[in-house]
């Protein structure tokens, strides 16, 4: 069976590569990761897959000069295959100027992350759990969904010293519900650990939403008060993550926030940072250039205060890096995988008894960039659309077409939930996030369903 | 490994036979090896240069009608076999609960041998030649004043597949594809504008040699790419109006990709991909009967074609390649099938079953899905538009969760007046609803403007996956069309 490679292990096999001679440097990237997914559709599960992979990436540099090669071949021999083959490839690139050279020893901080019951997870577990869940399907509803197990173990070592490692798992729910006459619910739950997956609760939020969505009616598009879910949040702040947060982005222009440090960009209410450290999030301790993850504060009380950085984009800036670099190369730069929104003091029900015509949003789908400069964004309602009135849900609505700044929708808010989610826009990063009211939201299009 | 001297062919079957002892009542293995280079300039910087390279095996099971997978990287006899074992035991905990068993249509095992043509092997040429052909391009980009940055990449990838079934099927497949572009970014006071050669997101790649990368003229264009980025910067944005839109080949390639060749994915309509891709606005019983487009549309599923990110010898479920009309005449006539769902509307499959590599379960995937050629060039269909937008390249995407509700970006477009291109706009983009969209079209540009393009990040399923795949277009006319969409 599977299991940890452990920080001895992976050392041994990086020693190989990190012995290359004739280079100035040589940086190890170790990934290892397996578990299996229990997939299901029309109560039905339809694909049970499991898997293991190991992944190396090796980075080589001299005089400047940097190539990287990547292998799953996990044995010295493999990593002295990849570090021989990014050494061809600095034998014929160009120097960058910008290198900062490879990370110095430095501790990361310990986090208990790895779960035994998680990373050995049977397909019976998981079955089992499917099972339960699908056993509260109402009459003529259906569910579809993924239940998750994996486990992960990263590790840097380098030829600067600098060694870390390690392991965690997360476990995650997805269950779309569907059936009688048509109208979706959808619930979802992150964690660490299998055991905090209650597979009962999950499905019974989204048969509630699914029967509650049954025969929605078209409402115009337009402008509307909307409260949004903490999944349908995870994709404003995921969206700024993508167009706003890194550093690469702030200093050559691109960013929503290039030259707007220190001035006012949403409401007063409105906190956001990064911290891998926070045990409510699923986050690693160090980066993939080895650097101890900060958290760092990247709108406080409404005020923009800086973004995350790796080690190229801090040396261009002037300043150090945050540890919130990914696995080079990385020609879109640093970024922040491990968001928090402050939380308030509303309930989701206080929102719509504050509300006297708007429309609540479970979640958003398939959303994109409109224009990063303006952090504006297009995307779909999906799996449980209402229209409120006098403080009411009155009942489901279409799916709406939405076409909004971001930073817009920041500083309309007017209420903040009290309870946050952890939630993911993007499968390789994750928010803890509350829902929030938004004053002004723009639906710029409908569809049929 | 086939370098190795390792008879590979042998190690799939060897896990289908271990899979088989364990339980299964059908069973298939793909052994594969992915080699991947790719090669970032920017502003005549080295932003990154890579290769990569992944191998291991997947087994896929039946057990009293239930699907197992389970893939590893370690190919070792006792490895093999505690897959395969893992595999069923997967396939035995799917019974758990009830439902009707899998039943796959029949297919006469083949023993064949397929490689996609290429006449210059990339991975041979050498790394200055590549990087020397992107310094040289982002340089005469980045010489036009205004533009901030000029970057330029390549990427070749090749996959080996070994693929064998307990039916006794034994092919082997190599698949070589290459690809590179460019892209210039002009920013400025709050605003950032960028055009790219020959399209969006890495440029033009095809199942082809370096020689494919010599064809696609990246130093040739790099001055009028950055011009048109500079010029993007002052000029005014895409008015908010309804419209004749006319799309290059390229933005056609999307359009296609989004609002036809995944609403008809059969495991799409049938609710398998519901909870994360979504599922489709077509009914099974729609085949022959729904309006999909006007009668100038035809759309064909054809991974025979030489050249297409979605050409193969077999499928991932050893089905030969095939060409398959999708839409004829703008009548919807045949969904995208693997060996599992085709039964379910009365077929054989189609051959459209591919995996993200071999640690992944095959899905429905798109092939090349193509429009027909019909008549005339761009220049043609611009000359024959009184009033209206040409835009061109794609820049962004989004649509609902049943293909209905898209809305799409592209970094240019001219304002068409008697038949003239006049004014450039910036942040074009527009909306639709996919048959009224398609209803629409009244002009598609003919054989001399159409374009096979790739399109390599084609996400779906869970765990997810990217699969690379391919689309033919013209340019093609549409009518009353929203544009300008703001937030």
């Amino acid at each position: 069976m599977p299991g940890l490679i452990g920080a001895d292990g992976f050392h041994r096999t990086a020693e190989a590569a990190l012995g290359l001679e004739g280079v100035d440097g040589v940086e190890v990237l170790f990934l290892h990761e397996w578990g299996g997914l229990t997939r299901f559709a029309k109560s039905e599960i339809h694909q049970s897959a499991w898997r293991e992979d190991t992944g190396l990436h090796v980075r080589v540099v001299r005089d400047g000069r940097v190539g990287v090669a990547t292998s799953n071949d996990f044995s010295p021999e493999g990593a002295l295959r990849a570090a021989r083959s990014a050494k061809e490839m600095v034998d014929v690139v160009a120097p960058d100027p910008m290198w900062p050279g490879l990370a110095g020893p430095a501790e990361p901080a310990v986090r208990e992350a790895f779960d035994d019951a998680t990373a050995d997870a049977s397909a019976e577990r998981r079955a089992e759990a499917v099972a339960t869940l699908i056993a509260g399907c109402p009459d003529r509803f259906t569910a579809a969904g993924a239940f998750e197990t994996r486990a992960i173990e990263v590790g840097i070592a380098n030829t600067q010293g600098q060694r870390c490692w390690a392991p965690s798992t997360q476990a995650s729910l997805t269950v779309v519900t569907s059936g009688g006459e048509s109208g979706n619910g959808f619930a979802e739950v992150f964690s660490g650990r299998m055991q905090d997956v209650d597979p009962e609760a999950v499905g019974a939020r989204a048969a509630d939403k699914a029967v509650a969505s049954q025969n929605p009616k078209p409402l115009d598009p337009g402008v509307y008060p909307v409260v949004l879910e903490p999944a349908a949040v995870s994709t404003l702040t995921g969206f700024l993550a993508y167009v706003g947060f890194g550093g690469r982005s702030l200093i050559e222009g691109r960013s929503c926030f290039s030259g707007k440090e220190g001035e006012k960009v949403a409401a007063d209410s409105i906190s956001i940072w990064d911290d891998a450290s926070d045990p409510s999030t699923l986050g690693v301790p160090f980066d993939f250039e080895g650097v101890p993850r900060q958290r760092v504060d990247l709108i406080e009380d409404g005020v923009f205060l800086g973004a995350v950085y790796d080690r190229r984009t801090a040396k261009e800036a002037g300043r150090d890096s945050t540890g919130h670099g990914l696995p080079a190369p990385n020609p879109e730069g640093p970024f922040p995988l491990n968001l928090f929104l402050a939380t308030g003091d509303a309930s989701v029900e206080d929102m719509v008894a504050a509300t006297e015509r708007g429309v609540l949003v479970t979640r958003f789908h398939y959303s994109n960039v409109v224009n990063p400069v303006e952090s504006s964004i297009t995307g779909m309602t999906r799996d449980g659309t209402f229209l409120i009135e006098n403080g009411e849900i009155v009942g489901p609505v279409m799916n709406f077409r939405f076409t909004q700044s971001i930073l817009d929708a920041l500083s309309d808010v007017s209420m903040i939930g009290a309870d946050p989610e952890l939630a993911s826009e993007f499968f390789f990063s994750a928010a803890r996030v509350p829902a929030l009211k938004v004053e002004r939201f723009n639906f710029s299009g409908r569809s049929d369903h | 490994v086939a370098e190795e001297g390792v008879d590979v062919l042998e190690v799939a079957k060897s896990a289908v036979d271990a899979a088989m002892k364990a339980g299964a009542t059908f069973a298939d293995a793909r052994v594969g090896t992915d080699l991947t280079e790719s090669i970032t300039v920017r502003n005549q910087q080295m932003e990154g240069i890579d290769r990569g390279e992944s191998t291991g095996v997947g087994v896929r099971v039946l057990v009293d009608g239930r699907w197992g997978f389970a893939s590893t990287a370690r190919l070792d006899e006792a490895e093999i076999a505690r897959t395969a074992g893992v595999a069923v035991e997967l396939a035995r905990a799917a019974t758990r609960l009830p439902g009707d068993p899998v039943r796959l249509d029949h297919v006469e095992p083949v023993v064949d041998s397929w490689r996609s043509p290429m006449n210059e092997d990339p991975f041979t040429v050498p790394l200055e030649e590549k990087v020397a052909l992107l310094m040289e391009a982002t340089r005469r980009a980045q010489q036009v004043k205004g533009v901030t940055f000029a970057e330029g990449g390549l990427d070749f990838f090749r996959r080996s597949t070994w693929f064998a079934s307990s039916d006794g099927a034994a092919i082997d497949q190599v698949t070589t594809q290459s690809g590179g572009g460019i892209e210039a970014v002009a920013i400025g006071e709050g605003d950032m504008q960028r055009r790219s050669f020959p399209n969006s997101f890495r440029g033009h790649i095809s199942a082809a040699g370096w020689e494919h990368i010599r064809t696609l003229a990246l130093i040739e264009e790099a001055e009028r790419t950055g011009r048109e980025a500079v010029e993007l910067l002052a000029a005014p944005e895409c008015p908010s109006e309804v419209t004749t839109i006319v799309l290059d080949s390229g933005q056609v390639e999307l359009q296609i990709h989004e609002s036809i060749g995944h609403p008809v994915e059969l495991d799409r309509v049938l609710g398998m991909e519901e909870a994360y891709a979504g599922s489709s606005w077509l009914k099974p019983q729609d085949r022959g009967k729904v309006r999909y487009a006007s009668p100038l549309v035809s759309i064909t599923a054809d991974a025979t074609l030489s050249g297409g990110l979605g050409s193969f010898g077999y499928d991932d479920e050893g089905v030969a390649a095939q060409r398959t009309p999708v839409i004829v005449d703008g009548i919807f006539e045949n969904f995208l099938t693997n060996r599992e769902t085709a039964p379910v509307v009365g077929q054989d499959s189609n051959g459209t079953s591919r995996a993200d590599g071999w640690s992944h379960l095959p899905l429905i995937r798109m092939t090349n899905i193509s429009i027909e050629p019909r008549e005339g060039t761009l220049a043609d269909i611009i000359g024959d538009t009184e009033d209206g937008l040409f835009m061109a390249t794609n820049q962004s995407w989004s649509i609902d969760d049943k293909r209905i509700n898209f809305q799409f970006g592209c970094e240019i477009a001219w304002r068409i007046r008697k038949g003239k291109l006049t004014q450039v706009y910036k942040n074009p983009n527009y909306t639709g609803i996919t048959p009224e969209f398609w209803g629409s079209c009244d002009a598609v540009g003919g054989r001399e403007s159409w374009m096979l393009w790739g399109t390599p990040n084609c996400g779906k399923g869970q765990p997810g996956q990217v699969a690379r795949v391919g689309h033919g277009a013209s340019p093609a006319r549409f009518r009353d069309v929203r544009v300008g969409v703001r937030g």
